[in-house]
Formats: structure tokens, C-alpha cells, sequence
């Protein structure tokens, strides 16, 4: 691993002062001159159609400014099947259907107009169970494609199947095997920040879109269709991103309430802000899909997998985002979780009129890897393995190709396990600890770490601007939402570029300014960025010791004068710098450039900023040093009828594991002690890194035992904090064990790879297998709460039929 | 319907510094909302859930946030959770108000909240209301006529139902003082540490050597208010506690408790919780090192 | 409408509200304290956490008119006059416990508002002042670390005789 100045150190993070002072301007923060505030009024019914919308009433309040509903403005068709349109005409499919819009002077006018929204309703069957939607006599919940092409079944036309090796020869060849169903649920992603935008016009029908987005770039593109299909063909749309109030997903997609928004300010002239209310926020925005999983796999009598076959039916809701595509990324834990050969996996996404589901952290990851991992303890029960020791039987390892075709540049498994096994004391705690009600488990993730390739370009730019002060402006079209991505952007440049951090400032993100970039999904930010920033500071180098060769030796003749006037009868050393400077032996380190086997004098160190002025006032040669690079990752974009193609440039391992105890009267699980040992390729920034992991992990224990969007008819019934919960600093109150093994991948900038996901992958299965082994229950149905398990503690006491 | 249309009307805003002051604004405006620490009326109101013409805030009434130690304490309605903690002497006289006290909500929550105001929303999760009840609290209730008072238990006549008739409040608690050989612990079950109580428990027990002589038990969140349970009193009063009583007792909870199913938990995990809590505090009361 | 005379870090402002305000709302609109987050409404999330005569409390479920006469301090007022930050944001900013920074003020305020009263606090005492704190990106333990760097950073300056 190549050393380094900058890399590796906990440099403060440059959002961080702002965000402690309460600097940091979110949506919530901004305003514009003139600005209204929008509100949309949802439907009060899963599936209906509208007869009759009166908004007369709302027109008439004072301080209305606007009343639009499907039928008064252009239809704008989003998602990724265009099954969405921004306000519906004539028929609702879920109960957030948006139905009309309001943009009044302020929230509280919005709010009340939106309350005298009369809609007439003339129910309809719906369905909301995903399996009852596959049967032939099921409502459909869309009779017509985007293209106004009827359609049969509920069956969404996004196929993803894989099918590797020879599976009646694997299950031949299992001596056991272990099957089951699981499911995993509907959550939120519930960021501190809700979801909001600004949508304002210039007089030229431009428009400009302060969005609380994770792909500005793919966000523009729908804008701009969107302008197109409101007659302003040709006109631009900007997408600037405030500081976001986390994000964890719910920004891969754009919201109807984007559009709305613009056809608003377009009705009105005036600026518009949309801000969804926490309510809102549980009831009307995407959450995590939730899915049910049919898994078989087998081993050999010495614990070596032989087989596993996924069945995996989706809910996808009323319309179809970002969700959908789970199963591009389930196939990674399917096909390479472990060395398995042969292989079936097979996933189908149904309509029903559900809220419609989006991406989280993971991106159908941990639902996978749920069943996986849970089955592979049963395997280790019935071959009297230890569970821990049947996993390293089956270890992925550097040089691998899986059945996916995924090729494993380089992988630390191996050293998470065995780091997880020593913290935890496996040897003397598992299986030993059940009179004391205590357990462990562990559990591992394999997840893309060079980014994650499911779009033509799975690219991202970087400006690097250097101005007459040796300042480094620093543009990428990616995110900041929390991760830490300006401060491993800041640490790539200072070290690429040869500056220290201070000069580093990275700008806001502004599809006016940025260079394109797919997103901030995937784990890919730091990756794509800090790769992106070493080539075009790589590129500046080359301008600046070019300029170096001309004006380097002139600069340091005139710092020798200077010091000799200040210290009369000094003698400079003897080193030829004409000669040195011919040779292009030029160093940048720090902000100071420097010839190679140069005597130490200070005569001889020319700032940059100096050689940058010199460089800007020379006349008509004046140049000023603004470099780009646009780096696409070397990956495939995978055959998803076949499931095969290698979707990233590397790939992150870890283990995450616990010693748990358990309540067997209220069936509280207590955390006592958790471990989370990843490979990380290579630690940008340690502090950031931790705070990803610690992150992650935290997220998948409210996954495992307490989060869930609990609806009825489609209805959410828990839209707030007080009936949804999420893990407070009580129920973190345990030591957390982090390691990170560098195995230094080449694609990875520094050998870094994308972590930004993990954390939360393995925690519900490795928290189950801690349980287990504590008590002896096993849930399939996640959450794990403590109502589920004391009733398994009770079937476990009075088994079936007594 | 009428086809003007309105802004909805803000309530006034009242801020009376003495309780008589208070009695002439609710003559003036009957059905005005009393406000302690606000933390339920501000967020009902932005709901519109409800709309009174008036808001009579009682924070300013020093009266109301007297703590007064005595044979018999007084514990103003208007003390908040947070002051009730911090009462030293209070702790150490009625040690389980402040177990219960710390689960109520957070500490934001704590400064703002109120004695009274958690009594008087009536909800059956009120967090101080099980301990209050099996220290036999009485409530003080105040109206320009003058004063009564009634035990704590009926108090509660149902959900968000009191026992306070028009123009009166809650001014105060008073609390006996429990004898030598009493004591009391409260147990509450959540999703997560800072939740609404799925159930809750609050048990009192006076014994002699081995032998409960004395046993009290409330609930909350297990019936439509926060209730005592005498099945469960009768079945540990006169025994040694052993082994059989608490089995006893556990059944006598699972029976006498009337849960709802709502999306927290459903009944019939909290009429399992009802039993488990009443055996944990009653064997958490008899160790050794709680003698 | 009512006119109220409020006292904000240490400054005096006369505002006209209505009647309930909430406290938040008068904050982030007529006083310009953008700082002071709404992350819920109803009390849960503590991002609108401030401090009203020394103890923590949420602005969207306090009103307004109750803070006459009484001292509030949001995470603005924690900033000195030539943009120093306190001890409690500086720990914030080295130990990792900003991610997204939304919860961000609201967690400095209840961390501020117990070391006032607790100095050399427990990282359990921590835990407990913060459970009314929300954060959905550190998983707290930075903010924990960061807590109790902070206890150390104003220990250390009490007895080095500085501002802490």
C-alpha cells in the first residue's frame, strides 16, 4: 500500500462546523423572493375512481394562489416503467395517489385549501396481498401499459433470473438440506430531514429545482422530459442539491411531488415549496419493498455448499421505481455469498395497490442475505458443524469468478471471520450460554464496492479549479447526504493534487456546474469521486509542472535574490536548477513545489499559489489551470435475463456479529456486545468510515427487531415516530467492536473500496443467530420483536399438539 | 354548508398568574382548554383535532408547583417531571415516583410535563399514574367554589375522561407517606426505551419478615384507565409470596386486565406482559438487597 | 394576535404571533434562528431541541408565549461573537458526531443542557440525555464520543481558566 500524506487521517470534515453552528441550509431552510408554498392533496381511498374533484372551495380561500388537479394540466409520466403520473386522472391505485395541488402565500393556507378539496369516490376491488395478486381473478391494478398496451396479470415485465451449473446434480450431491420462507418488511427510511424541493421559473420557462436528491443527473433528465411534456421543449432544467437531512435511498428516485411542484410554479410564475410533514413524510413517501423469500440450498457431509435455489416474490406497490430493480442486486448475495455452484434464483415483482416501494440502504440485499445466512445455521445444525466454521468452509477468497460472474479482485472474509470469532469468544460462548438466557451469532455480506453498474454510464466527473491563491475548487455531481463524501474528497484531492486539506472546498452540487455523475447509490460516491479526482489532479499536475518547466526557475532566481539581500554573503549550494527544471524532476507536496534532490534551501520552494499567478499574468500566454476527468468504472453492465455480468470494479466483504440476551417474559433482546470487521480495501477516513458502519449497523437492528410500516388496506397506520420506531442512543448502549481489513483492490482509489451500505447488511441475520442460540427460537419474519418472540418462546414450551 | 370561506380562527391565548384569575377566565370562556406543560395540546391543535376558543396556560400559577413534605406530601399538579426528580427529599421518601418519572418520555419531554398533565390527558399510559395509585394518592381538585378532594382511582372514568367538572382543575396530589416496612417498585414495557408503555406496573408491598401483609398493584396501558388490580392484591395479600402465590398472582393478572390490540402491541401479548411485570416487581420487591 | 417581549441568547425581540405559536416556528420565522431543525411536530425527534431556563426542551411543543420572561438559548447563541465555537460544537466536529447534521443542533443543545448540570457525566448519563435525540446516520456512537469529549474539553478549560 503506497504511503500517504493525507489518506488514512481524520481530517475535520468541511460540513462539519456549519452543521454544529445550525448553518447548514436544508430545504427547510431556503426560500426565494416571491416564493408560495405547495400542498397535494392524496387519495382517501387504495383504489377508486374519481367522479367528481371540487376545489371550488379551496379556490375561493384567501391567499390561494393556484388549485390544479389531473384534468386542468399536462400529464407527466414518471418511474421506471412510466406506470406513474404526476397527478391522476380519473382513478387511484394507493392511497397516496396525489389528486389536486394547492400553492398558497404560506403552510398554514396551503394546508386548510387542501381541506376543502371535495373528491367523489366510487370505490373499486383492489388487492394488497402479493401472492393473491398473482391469481388469475386478482383486480388488476393497471389494465394498460405506458404505451396504452392491455395487460394480463399483476406480474411486473422485469424478469431477473439466474441460473448457474446444475442443480438436480447439487441437491444429488447435498447430504443436508435446509429450506424455508422469510420474509422482510415494509420500512422507512426515516431520515431527520423530511423530503422537499423549491421548483422556480426564469422568464425563458427555464427551470431551476432545489431537490433533496441522490442523482441530480438522472433527475434533470426526468425534469426535462417533464418540461417537454409541458410544452417548454428545449428548455433546461437545474437541479441544485442543499444540504440533505440523510437520504439512505429515498433520492435515487424523482417524486411526484418534483412535479408538481414545477407545474405550480409554472401555473403561478412564482417559486414554489413543497416540505413534507413527518406524517407525510411515514405516509406518502417511497419506503424500503418489502419481500417474501422461498430459499433451499445444500452441502456435503463436510459442510461444503453443493446448491442453493431463491424464489423471491416482490410487493411492488402501485407503481413502479427504483425497487423494482432489488433483484439486479439480490443476485449478488445469491449467486456470491459464499462458494456455492450451482444456482437458481429467480425473483417476480407484483403490482398490488400498496404504497409503492423504493430503495434503501442495502438495495435488496439484506433481504436476501436474511434467508441465506438463517439457513446456513440450519445446515450447520444438521452436519454438526460449528455454524461459524461451516461459513469459513465456504469463504470467498481473492481470485474467485462466482456463478454470477462477479470476479473477486480481492477479498478479507477470512480475516473478518477470524476477528469476529476472537471478539467474540466464539469458541467458549456459542452454544455454552443458554442457562443465562445469552447467545452469539455472526453473520457476513458481500456488496458491491466499485460501484454498482445497472445504468449505460456507471460514471462520474470531477472539476478541480485552482485559483491565484493555490485554492482548489472541487466539483462532482455525486452527494453529500451525511456519508462523508466531501471529507474523502477533500483527503483524495490534497493527496492527488499535492495541497493541504484547507485549500480543498468542494462545491455544492449543481447540475449547472458539476460534470455528470449516475448518483450516490450503490456505495459508489467515495469510489467514483476520489478515482474521478486522482485523474483529473493527475491532469493538473502535468499543467502545472509544464508551467513548472517555464517559470520555475525564473520565480526561484528571484526568491534567491531576496534572500540574499537578507543575508548578505550567503552561498546557494551547488545544484544546477536549470537543468533539474529541463529534466522535469518537479515535486508538488503540500502546496509547495519542489525539485526532486534539491538541496532543503527555502529559496528553492515555490508556492503553488505563486507559480499559479505566474502562470495567470504573463500576458497573452496567461493560462489558468481548470482540469477535468471523468472516471467509468471497469465493470459490465450484467445480462439481467441471465444474471450474469461483473456489475462492479471490486467488491466489500464483512462479518458482523453479537452476544445478545433475551428476556424470555417480555422477549426483550438486550445487545451486550457487537463486532463489525469489514473490508474496506483500503481506511480513506476513519472517522467517516466508522461513522458508515456504526450507521449501517444501527439500521439493521431497528430492521431486525422493531421497524415496520405497518398498513391496513394500504393505509399506513403508524406514520410517526411514536408508533414507528427507530434505535435510540439507549438501544446502542453496547460496545461495538470495528475493524477494517485493507486489502488495498486495485480499482480502488488509494485501494479503497465503496462501504457506505454494509453495515446494515448482515445485522438482522447475525442478531437472529445470536437469539437462537440464546434461547432456542427462530423467526422468519423480520422484524424479530419481542411480541414474536414470546409467543415462539411459548410454542417452544408447549409444542404443537399438546 | 355556508360557501364563505374562513381562515380558521387561533385561539386566544391566556396566561393567568393566580388560580382566581384562572376561575374568572374559565367563567368568561367554559369551554376553554387548560394548558400545563403543553406537550399534548400544541401538537392536538396543529392536528386539528380540536378547536377551543381559548387556551388557558396555568404555568404561571405558583401555587400549582408547590411541593410540600408533611405526613401527608403535596405535589402541585403544575410540578413538572423534571422538578419532581429533582426533589431530593421526594426521592427519597417515594423512591418508585421516580422510577416512573425517568421513563416518562425524555428529558425534553420531562422539563415541559407536567404531574397533573400527565394525570389529567387520563390516558391509560400515563406513566405516573400506577405508582400514584398504589401510593393511594388523592386528588386535589380546585374550582372557584372551592376545594374536594377524591382518591386518585376514581379519578379516571375512562379514556381522556377525568372526574373534573366544568370550572375545575387539578390543583395538587397528596400522597401519605409510606410506613417503614412499605415498599414499591414500577415496571414498564416499550418497543424501545423511550416508548408509549405497552404495559406498565406498579407494585406496592408491605411485609412482615416473609409475609405481605399489604399488596397493592396498578396497571397501565392494560385496561381503559390506569387501574388497580385487586385480583392480583387479594392473591399476594396473606401469603409468603412463594413460588405458587406468583403463579397465582401471574393468572390473576392475565385475567383481570383488559387490553386492547392496537398497531403497538396486541392484547394478548399485553395480558402476558401484565403477569410477567406483576411477577418480576413482586420478586424484585423480596430480594434480599431490596430489604 | 399577541405581542410578546422574548429573550433569545441574551438578545431582546419584540415579536406580534398568534396566540399559540410555537416557540419553533417564532424562532426560525421572525427571529431568523434558522439553527433550531423541525424533524417531527409532535415532540419525538428532538431536533428542535433548545434550552428554556437551563433545561431542554422541544420548540415545537412549547409555546411561545410561556418563554417571556424566560432565558432561551439556541445552538446560534452557543457560537461566540467572532464565529468560536462552543467546546460542545468543537467536540462535535472532532469526534465524528456530525453525519447528515440535522439532529445535529438539537443534539448539541441536550448535550449542552446536561453538562451545565452534570460535568463529568457517564456515557450512560450520555445516553440517557440524549434518548429524546433522533439520529438516523451514526448509529450515536460518535455522538456519545463526542459528549464526552466535550466534558473533557470544558473540564480542561475550567481549569485552565478559559471560556469554555
Amino acid at each position: 500500500m503506497r504511503d500517504t500524506t493525507w489518506i488514512g487521517r481524520d481530517l475535520p470534515r468541511p460540513d462539519a462546523a456549519d452543521k454544529v453552528a445550525g448553518r447548514a441550509a436544508y430545504i427547510h431552510d431556503l426560500s426565494r423572493p416571491g416564493m408560495l408554498w405547495g400542498k397535494v392533496k392524496f387519495s382517501e381511498h387504495a383504489s377508486a375512481r374519481i367522479v367528481h374533484i371540487d376545489t371550488s372551495r379551496a379556490r375561493r380561500l384567501p391567499g390561494v394562489r393556484a388549485v390544479i388537479t389531473g384534468d386542468d394540466t399536462p400529464e407527466i409520466r414518471i418511474g421506471f416503467l412510466r406506470d406513474n403520473v404526476a397527478l391522476k386522472r380519473g382513478r387511484v391505485r394507493q392511497q397516496r395517489d396525489e389528486i389536486a395541488a394547492v400553492a398558497a402565500i404560506d403552510p398554514d393556507v396551503a394546508a386548510e385549501a387542501i381541506e376543502l378539496i371535495r373528491v367523489e369516490y366510487e370505490p373499486l376491488p383492489a388487492v394488497f396481498d402479493p401472492e393473491q395478486a398473482l391469481h388469475p381473478d386478482a383486480p388488476l391494478v393497471h389494465d394498460r401499459d405506458a404505451s396504452g398496451r392491455p395487460v394480463t396479470s399483476n406480474l411486473l415485465p422485469v424478469s431477473v433470473r439466474h441460473v448457474s451449473g446444475d442443480l438436480a446434480a447439487g441437491e444429488r450431491a447435498a447430504r443436508y438440506v435446509a429450506e424455508g420462507e422469510f420474509s422482510t418488511p415494509l420500512i422507512q427510511q426515516s431520515c431527520l430531514g423530511t423530503a422537499g424541493c423549491i421548483a422556480e421559473f426564469d422568464l425563458r420557462g427555464n427551470l431551476t429545482l432545489w431537490a433533496k436528491t441522490q442523482i441530480p443527473f438522472l433527475a434533470q433528465r426526468d425534469f426535462v422530459k417533464a418540461l417537454e411534456a409541458m410544452g417548454l421543449e428545449g428548455r433546461n432544467a437545474r437541479v441544485i442539491v442543499p444540504a440533505l437531512g440523510g437520504a439512505f435511498g429515498t433520492g435515487l428516485d424523482t417524486h411526484c411531488y418534483e412535479y408538481i411542484a414545477m407545474l405550480l410554479a409554472h401555473r403561478t410564475g412564482r417559486p414554489v415549496k413543497m416540505l413534507y410533514t413527518r406524517e407525510e413524510e411515514f405516509a406518502f413517501l417511497s419506503p424500503r419493498q418489502s419481500a417474501r423469500t422461498r430459499i433451499v440450498q445444500g452441502c456435503d457431509a463436510e459442510g461444503r455448499l453443493t446448491f442453493r435455489r431463491i424464489d423471491v416474490l416482490q410487493d411492488n406497490g402501485a407503481y413502479t421505481s427504483w425497487g423494482a430493480t432489488y433483484p439486479t442486486v439480490m443476485l449478488i448475495p445469491a449467486t456470491s455469498l459464499y462458494k456455492v455452484a450451482n444456482v437458481w434464483f429467480d425473483a417476480r415483482i407484483v403490482y398490488t395497490n400498496n404504497t409503492y416501494a423504493q430503495a434503501m440502504r442495502g438495495y435488496g440485499n439484506p433481504e436476501v442475505t436474511w434467508p441465506i445466512e438463517r439457513t446456513l445455521d440450519d445446515l450447520a445444525r444438521q452436519a454438526g458443524i460449528d455454524p461459524l466454521e461451516l461459513r469459513l468452509r465456504n469463504v470467498n477468497e481473492p481470485g474467485e469468478t462466482t456463478p454470477m460472474g462477479l470476479e473477486v479482485t480481492t477479498c478479507g472474509l477470512r480475516e473478518c471471520f477470524d476477528f469476529a470469532r476472537e471478539k467474540l469468544d466464539w469458541a467458549k460462548k456459542r452454544g455454552q450460554q443458554r442457562g443465562a438466557r445469552r447467545g452469539v451469532g455472526v453473520a457476513a455480506l458481500v456488496h458491491v464496492g466499485g460501484s454498482g453498474r445497472i445504468y449505460r454510464s456507471d460514471g462520474g466527473g470531477v472539476i478541480l479549479k485552482l485559483d491565484d491563491f493555490g485554492n482548489v475548487n472541487v466539483s462532482y455531481g455525486g452527494v453529500e447526504m451525511g456519508q462523508g463524501l466531501h471529507a474523502a474528497l477533500t483527503s483524495a484531492v490534497a493527496e492527488a493534487l499535492g495541497v493541504t486539506p484547507e485549500r480543498v472546498h468542494v462545491n455544492p452540487t449543481d447540475t449547472a456546474t458539476c460534470p455528470w455523475d449516475v448518483g450516490t447509490h450503490a456505495s459508489r460516491g467515495a469510489f467514483i469521486a476520489c478515482n474521478a479526482a486522482i485523474r483529473a489532479a493527475a491532469k493538473a499536475r502535468t499543467k502545472l509542472f509544464a508551467l513548472a518547466a517555464e517559470l520555475f526557475a525564473p520565480e526561484v532566481a528571484r526568491n534567491l535574490e531576496a534572500h540574499q539581500r537578507r543575508n548578505p554573503g550567503y552561498e546557494p549550494p551547488n545544484f544546477d536548477v536549470g537543468a533539474a527544471c529541463a529534466a522535469g524532476r518537479f515535486q508538488l507536496a503540500s502546496g509547495v513545489v519542489t525539485l526532486e534532490g534539491a538541496p532543503a534551501e527555502p529559496w528553492l520552494r515555490l508556492e503553488l499559489a505563486r507559480l499559479l499567478r505566474a502562470g495567470h499574468f504573463r500576458g497573452v500566454a496567461g493560462q489558468m489551470i481548470v482540469e477535468e476527468a471523468f472516471y467509468e468504472p471497469p465493470s459490465t453492465l450484467p445480462d439481467w435475463s441471465e444474471g450474469v455480468g461483473n456489475m462492479s470494479a471490486c467488491y466489500a466483504y464483512g462479518v458482523q456479529g453479537f452476544e445478545v440476551e433475551v428476556d424470555d417474559e417480555t422477549g426483550e433482546v438486550t445487545i451486550l456486545h457487537a463486532v463489525s470487521a469489514h473490508d474496506v480495501g483500503r481506511v480513506l477516513h476513519p472517522q467517516a468510515l466508522r461513522g458508515q458502519v456504526q450507521g449501517g449497523l444501527a439500521q439493521g437492528i431497528g430492521y431486525a427487531l422493531y421497524e415496520e410500516v405497518r398498513t391496513h388496506e394500504g393505509r399506513v397506520l403508524n406514520p410517526s415516530f411514536t408508533d414507528y420506531k427507530i434505535p435510540t442512543a439507549h438501544e446502542l448502549a453496547f460496545p461495538v467492536d470495528v475493524h477494517f481489513v485493507e486489502t488495498d483492490d486495485p480499482a480502488g482509489p488509494f485501494g479503497a473500496k465503496g462501504v457506505g451500505e454494509p453495515g446494515l447488511v448482515p445485522t438482522a441475520p447475525a442478531l437472529a443467530s445470536a437469539i437462537e442460540d440464546a434461547v432456542g427460537v427462530r423467526i422468519a419474519d423480520l422484524p424479530m420483536t419481542q411480541e414474536k418472540i414470546v409467543r415462539a418462546l411459548r410454542e417452544q414450551r408447549a409444542p404443537r399438539g399438546s | 354548508m355556508s360557501e364563505e370561506v374562513r381562515m380558521p380562527a387561533s385561539p386566544e391565548y391566556h396566561r393567568p398568574r393566580s388560580l382566581e384569575e384562572a376561575w374568572r377566565l374559565l367563567e368568561a370562556q367554559p369551554d376553554a382548554r387548560l394548558v400545563a406543560g403543553g406537550t399534548d395540546v400544541l401538537v392536538r391543535l396543529r392536528e386539528g383535532r380540536y378547536h377551543p376558543p381559548a387556551l388557558v396556560s396555568l404555568r404561571r400559577v405558583e401555587s400549582l408547583r408547590r411541593i410540600e413534605p408533611g405526613r401527608a406530601w403535596t405535589i402541585g399538579a403544575g410540578v413538572s417531571v423534571a422538578e419532581l426528580l429533582e426533589h431530593r427529599e421526594l426521592a427519597a421518601v417515594f423512591p418508585v415516583l421516580v422510577e416512573a418519572g425517568r421513563r416518562l418520555g425524555s428529558a425534553q419531554i420531562r422539563s415541559a410535563a407536567t404531574v397533573g398533565g400527565n394525570l389529567c390527558n387520563a390516558s391509560p399510559c400515563a406513566d405516573l399514574a400506577p405508582p400514584l395509585l398504589v401510593l393511594e394518592a388523592r386528588a386535589l381538585i380546585a374550582s372557584a367554589a372551592g376545594e374536594r378532594e377524591v382518591p386518585l382511582s376514581e379519578f379516571f372514568l375512562g379514556p381522556r375522561r377525568t372526574a373534573l367538572g366544568p370550572g375545575e382543575l387539578l390543583s395538587a396530589l397528596r400522597v401519605e407517606a409510606p410506613p417503614a416496612g412499605a415498599r414499591a417498585t414500577f415496571l414498564k414495557q416499550g418497543r424501545v426505551r423511550m416508548d408509549i408503555a405497552l404495559a406498565s406496573v406498579a407494585v406496592r408491598l408491605e411485609l412482615e419478615g416473609a409475609r405481605c401483609v399489604e399488596a397493592r398493584v396498578a396497571a397501565g396501558s392494560l385496561a381503559p384507565t390506569p387501574t388497580r388490580l385487586g385480583e392480583v392484591e387479594a392473591s399476594l395479600a396473606g401469603t409468603e409470596l412463594d413460588e405458587a402465590t406468583l403463579a397465582r398472582a401471574r393468572a390473576a393478572a392475565e385475567r383481570e386486565v383488559r387490553p386492547i390490540t392496537d398497531v403497538r402491541a396486541s392484547a394478548d401479548y399485553r395480558r402476558h406482559l401484565a403477569g410477567a411485570l406483576v411477577v418480576r416487581a413482586v420478586r424484585a420487591l423480596t430480594r434480599p438487597e431490596a430489604r | 394576535m399577541i405581542d410578546l417581549e422574548l429573550t433569545v441568547n441574551g438578545e431582546l425581540a419584540r415579536v406580534r404571533v398568534e396566540p399559540g405559536a410555537r416557540l419553533l416556528d417564532v424562532l426560525r420565522g421572525p427571529l431568523g434562528l434558522p439553527g433550531t431543525k423541525e424533524g417531527c411536530g409532535n415532540g419525538e425527534c428532538g431536533a428542535c431541541t433548545v434550552l428554556v431556563a437551563g433545561r431542554p426542551v422541544c420548540a415545537c411543543l412549547t409555546p411561545a408565549a410561556e418563554v417571556e420572561g424566560l432565558e432561551v438559548l439556541t445552538v446560534e447563541g452557543l457560537v461566540g461573537p467572532g464565529g468560536d465555537l462552543s467546546a460542545v460544537q468543537r467536540a462535535f466536529v472532532e469526534g465524528g458526531g456530525v453525519q447528515c447534521g440535522f439532529c445535529t443542533p438539537g443534539m448539541v443543545m441536550s448535550v449542552h443542557a446536561l453538562l451545565e448540570r452534570n460535568p463529568d457525566p457517564t456515557p450512560e448519563d450520555v445516553r440517557e440525555a440524549l434518548t429524546g435525540n433522533l439520529c438516523r446516520c451514526t448509529g450515536y456512537a460518535q455522538i456519545v464520543e463526542s459528549a464526552l469529549l466535550a466534558a473533557r474539553k470544558r473540564r480542561e478549560a475550567r481549569e485552565g481558566g478559559d471560556r469554555a
